[in-house]
């Protein structure tokens, strides 16, 4: 008969030897993270410094050399490309704000025993994040054409003449699309931290004579300020990125150009344009400034909140 | 996104480089390319049976590819449909060396390809065909006298009208664009809820006919430099004409193919149209309810003159990385040039032919229901004779063209006019040849 080997005996020959385990867990992670991570940023880094050459009438065929900087150059001298960022700018100033007001009153509501079948509302107000940004896209664009949008004909019906698709509006009509794919999921991540708050601080503060207004904005909000700054970064990065919404409009409005956004310009730069060089020089400073923008953003949250702490 | 800013050529070396010796990531790649590479992996089978890769979109090609397949056991052909973007992938497969081995291609893109060594020469497999092209197809897939393609098709123009809106008002057929502007005029003041037309500012090929018709030409070789004229004299005059007719109210400004594009040509808000002959099948396609309401005339003339315009063709290349490029070619020549095959390109394609074959199909000429029994080719023959051979096709027609649509959408949206769009245009054009190192002459 075969004697079976004891568990800890097993767990000992393993650990023994073994000090390669926790390396063999993590590898997978890391490898996945080499090549679509960092891989992608180094091959974007060294494409930014080449571009590809011909001479003449170029029927010769094309090389790819070494320029440098020039790259770079080219981008900043791109007025629509520097345009571009100045745009999504003025999005982000009304955007997160609107969206963080919104998604920050919907959970402190779901929050409140004030919300009767919240479970139902809490689901209604989620479903638009299970929407494929484009699939969102593509439903407004109906509702923004005015000869087959209920919207628009309904508000005509009363005498309201709205474009909302008119160079000035088609900016909102976006930011639009955005916050109703968004919002939810953002009310989800503050809904999760109040949850997770203790209870008794706010049956003392009631007691004390706090009402739930009060309690919701001096106690709850500066509670959860961790997660209301994670949804606010991921929330200015998603407006740095913007992409999908105004790509799919684009196609039923001329007022979005194919260098709306900074990630529409390196987009058409590199595929309409056949500039993969170029756009990969657009490409680092896009991420630059997103990277210049979370830091600022962090740093200025964390001084203003070790400030209220004083 | 940030990837999406990389050529995948690139990215696939790199990714090759990074994990090399790592047995799963190398499975990961193995199967991302495997996407379109299965008849180039597979190879040719033993028997000496060559398979050819062919990427198009026009109507009822499978039917074509299985009649050859029949007819042809040594040269299989597998068809893909392309749809969506799928003409901004096939570059990216070629460089990556998993692209198909035929694909169907605008002849507005041949140069750029010609120039990065995407398509190959072969010229010695169907030179010989020749004569059954049109001179000016013919000239379409030719550089520096090698032939790079096979024509399949071009886009003579027209202008569709509704004749019971016109007549309605008791306003005439424009023939040219002086009436056009008058009818312009007439019909407005007659009902404010019609126009004469829609000046999509998306819709390039509406601009290219024009410019052609008036014989200009965005680019041209002059000796061995590039000439660019995106805001020469003939675009000016286009320009001029419609900077009039919106100054007035006189057009929509819809982007076409919207939703809201064809609702208003179906509510008979919009009295005519000018494009190309394949437009008459989409037309009759989206608008159905105005069957039999619809004719065909020639595109309205400038004065002092009978040219019409076209606003490009078509052609089927054989790409770098195919191995067969003699039976691809062979398929190819058959495809778009056999006796076999004109009829059902012309009635189930909706090509206009680029071949003298195709030009002589009785099928042309058949009568349309939807245009109130009309045989609307004929017009459309007769405008491919009109057609200046003045047009060159230029290197970098994806930033010209969108250059060129940016600026239109600010002209519709009023901040600048068409003459200061084209000299915007013009100059994004002639800076982007140079940072190629192309030489061009101002």
């Amino acid at each position: 008969m075969a004697v079976q080997t004891p568990p800890s005996a097993v767990r000992r020959r393993v650990l023994g030897g073994g000090r390669w385990i926790p390396y063999a867990f993590v590898t997978p992670f890391v490898l996945v993270f080499l090549t679509f991570m960092l891989a992608p940023i180094v091959i974007a880094l060294v494409n930014g410094l080449y571009s590809s050459q011909s001479s003449g009438l170029g029927f010769g065929g094309a090389e790819t050399v070494f320029v440098g900087l020039r790259n770079y150059t080219r981008a900043f001298a791109d007025a629509d490309f520097l345009v571009s960022f100045g745009r999504v700018a003025l999005y982000g100033l009304v955007q997160v704000p609107v969206m963080m007001v919104i998604a920050a009153v919907m959970a402190l509501l779901f929050d409140s025993a004030l919300v009767r079948a919240r479970r139902f509302f809490q689901f209604a107000v989620f479903l638009p994040y299970a929407v494929p940004g484009v699939i969102a896209a593509l439903l407004w664009g109906f509702f923004y054409q005015p000869s087959v949008s209920p919207l628009v004909q309904g508000l005509r019906a009363i005498d309201i003449d709205t474009d909302l698709l008119a160079p000035g509006t088609v900016l909102w009509s976006v930011a639009n699309v955005s916050i109703w794919s968004n919002a939810g999921i953002n009310m989800i991540i503050l809904f999760s931290a109040l949850q997770s708050l203790p209870r008794d601080t706010f049956e003392a503060a009631r007691l004390d004579g706090a009402g739930e207004l009060r309690i919701a904005l001096n106690l709850k909000l500066p509670m959860i300020a961790p997660a209301v700054l994670l949804t606010t970064l991921s929330t200015v990065i998603g407006t740095l990125q913007l992409f999908n919404e105004p790509q799919v409009l684009q196609s039923i409005t001329p007022n979005i150009s194919s260098d709306w956004t900074p990630n529409m310009a390196i987009y058409a730069v590199s595929t309409l344009g056949r500039d993969p060089h170029l756009g990969s020089a657009m490409a680092v400073i896009l991420g630059l400034v997103t990277l210049v923008v979370s830091l600022v953003l962090v740093r200025f949250t964390n001084s203003s909140s070790r400030g209220g702490a004083r | 996104m940030d990837a999406k800013a990389l050529s995948r050529h690139r990215v696939r070396r790199w990714t090759a480089l990074l994990t090399t010796g790592f047995v799963a990531l190398a499975g990961l790649t193995a199967c991302s390319s495997a996407d379109g590479g299965e008849t180039a992996a597979g190879g040719a089978p033993a028997d000496g049976q060559v398979e050819i890769d062919f990427w198009g979109w026009v109507p009822g090609l499978e039917d074509l590819v299985e009649t050859w397949n029949a007819e042809n056991p040594d040269i299989q052909v597998s068809f893909h449909r392309m749809t969506g973007d799928d003409g901004q992938k096939v570059e990216a497969a070629v460089d990556a060396g998993t692209g198909p081995d035929l694909v169907q291609l605008s002849t507005h893109d041949l140069p750029d390809y010609v120039i990065n060594g995407r398509v190959q020469d072969i010229t010695e497999y169907v030179a010989e065909h020749e004569s059954n092209y049109t001179a000016q197809s013919w000239a379409s897939v030719s550089f520096d006298g090698r032939v790079y393609g096979v024509p399949q098709g071009i886009g003579p123009s027209g202008m569709m009208y509704r004749t019971d809106i016109l007549e309605e008002h008791g306003i005439p057929v424009p023939t040219t664009w002086d009436e056009y502007l008058e009818a312009a005029r007439a019909l407005q003041a007659a009902d404010p809820d019609v126009y004469i037309a829609n000046l999509s500012p998306g819709e390039i090929g509406q601009w290219v006919q024009e410019v052609q018709q008036a014989e200009g030409s965005w680019f041209g070789i002059d000796s061995d430099a590039w000439t660019v004229g995106i805001n020469d004299e003939a675009s000016k005059l286009v320009a001029e004409r419609w900077q009039t007719l919106l100054d007035e109210d006189l057009v929509t400004t819809e982007l076409m193919w919207t939703p809201e594009y064809w609702a208003r040509v179906n509510a008979g808000d919009i009295a005519t149209i000018s494009y190309a002959a394949w437009f008459p099948t989409a037309l009759a396609e989206n608008a159905a309810d105005t069957s039999g309401d619809w004719r065909v005339a020639a595109m309205p003339t400038n004065a002092g003159s009978d040219n019409q315009g076209d606003s490009g063709g078509a052609a089927v290349v054989v790409l770098d990385g195919a191995e067969s490029a003699a039976a691809a070619a062979e398929f190819a020549s058959w495809l778009n040039g056999s006796d076999e095959t004109q009829e059902a390109l012309i009635t189930e394609g909706g090509l206009f032919p680029s071949t003298v074959n195709g030009l002589d199909s009785p099928a042309l000429v058949e009568e349309q229901e939807f245009f109130g029994g009309q045989a609307i080719n004929e017009v459309f023959i007769e405008s491919a004779e009109n057609t200046p051979a003045t047009w060159t096709e230029g290197p970098n027609w994806g930033t010209a063209q969108t250059a060129v649509l940016d600026e239109f959408a600010e002209v519709v949206g009023g901040s600048q006019t068409f003459a200061e769009a084209l000299d915007n245009a013009q100059a994004a054009t002639v800076a982007d040849l140079e940072a190629r190192g192309l030489t061009v002459n101002e």
